[in-house]
């Protein structure tokens, strides 16, 4: 599943990342890797962005993005 | 001759948001230049002081997460460090998102200019209950590590000191990230031909442009195929 499909309050953890590209540079950036827990706060359906918490920090991405994001659910 | 001491040029390079302005008018004061990079219109904010008979020149890079040549910010820190070579680097890292902050450290350590880190917000650290370990960070880093709090002018001499001794420390620029066996047998195939170019080996760091290379970094490729083909 990816990561535009985890409802709030829920947890997950990063598969894989299939974004290319700066927009896949920037995530690796804020640290998304494979492995890595990431909560989700806010995810309503077309309303962008979805905000996760990820390390200890913020960070708000696009649902375009979030789909780019391999995860298992937690 | 008379000694007159150093010309120390720092590049002050940090992630957006760790207080790379702040340490910045803490180092220099009132003492500053506003110009933009060429061709840009990207501000480009220099600053002076002398510290123990060294003149001291800042230069501070834009706010970036990591070196790439995706965005002109990026592109800018990165050639600055690459073509003007500074005698340091001065990291700034927020020591509340520690982990975040070290990419880029990561990144400007590959370059292989001496760095010297500015572990800032330490009371922010603090406050959310972290313990950082600053000697064993800077013993696996190889770079001197000075906790910082900038907004409270907290570390100031101590960043002066770290900074004008940084070509005592022969330790520093030694740290090398072990990408594991699978890149590594790659990236040493990549060092060695790069290396066997001189153009190439004299202007830019081998390793870190073997890095690149496997990122598929476009400036990296532009900066070897402009070589070979010259
Ligand atoms: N609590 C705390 N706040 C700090 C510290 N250092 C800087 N700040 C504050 O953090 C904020 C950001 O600092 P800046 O110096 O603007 O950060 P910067 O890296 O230049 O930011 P950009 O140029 O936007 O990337 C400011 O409000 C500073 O006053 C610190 O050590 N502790
Ligand atoms: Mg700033």
């Amino acid at each position: 599943m990816t990561m535009d499909e985890i409802r709030p309050g829920r947890g997950c953890r990063i598969v894989r990342q299939n974004l290319g590209g700066a927009t896949g540079q920037r995530l690796m950036d804020m640290g998304f890797m494979p492995g890595t827990k990431v909560e989700v706060i806010r995810n309503a359906p077309l309303v962008d962005p979805v905000d996760l918490l990820i390390r200890g920090y913020h960070v708000s991405i696009r649902h375009a993005e979030a789909k780019g994001v391999e995860v298992e659910q937690l | 001759m008379r000694h007159k001491g150093n010309k120390i040029v720092v590049a002050v390079a940090g992630q957006p948001n760790s207080g790379k302005s702040t340490i910045f008018n803490m180092l220099t004061g009132a003492r500053q230049h506003v110009a933009n990079y060429p061709g840009v219109t990207v501000e480009k904010r220099t600053g002076k002081y002398s510290h123990n008979g060294n003149s001291v020149t800042l230069v501070d890079l834009p706010g970036t997460y990591s070196l790439t040549s995706y965005s002109q910010e990026e592109r800018i820190a990165r050639d600055f460090l690459l073509h003007e070579k500074p005698t340091c680097v001065l990291d700034i890292v927020d020591a509340s998102n520690l982990e975040r902050n070290l990419y880029l450290t990561f990144q400007l350590q590959e370059i292989g200019i001496p760095l010297v880190i500015a572990l800032n917000m330490m009371d922010v650290a603090q406050a959310r209950g972290h313990v950082i370990d600053t000697h064993k960070l800077s013993e696996l880093l190889g770079a001197p590590v000075v906790p910082t709090v900038g907004n409270k002018g907290k570390g100031k001499q101590e960043v002066k000191e770290a900074i004008v001794n940084t070509h005592k420390n022969t330790e520093n620029g030694s740290f090398r990230i072990d990408y594991g066996e699978k890149l590594e047998s790659i990236l040493g195939l990549l060092e060695k031909k790069l290396s066997e170019d001189l153009d190439i080996s004299a202007s830019y760091p081998v390793r870190w442009l073997s890095v690149k290379l496997m990122e598929n970094d476009s400036e990296a490729r532009r900066l070897v195929e402009k070589a070979v083909s010259a």
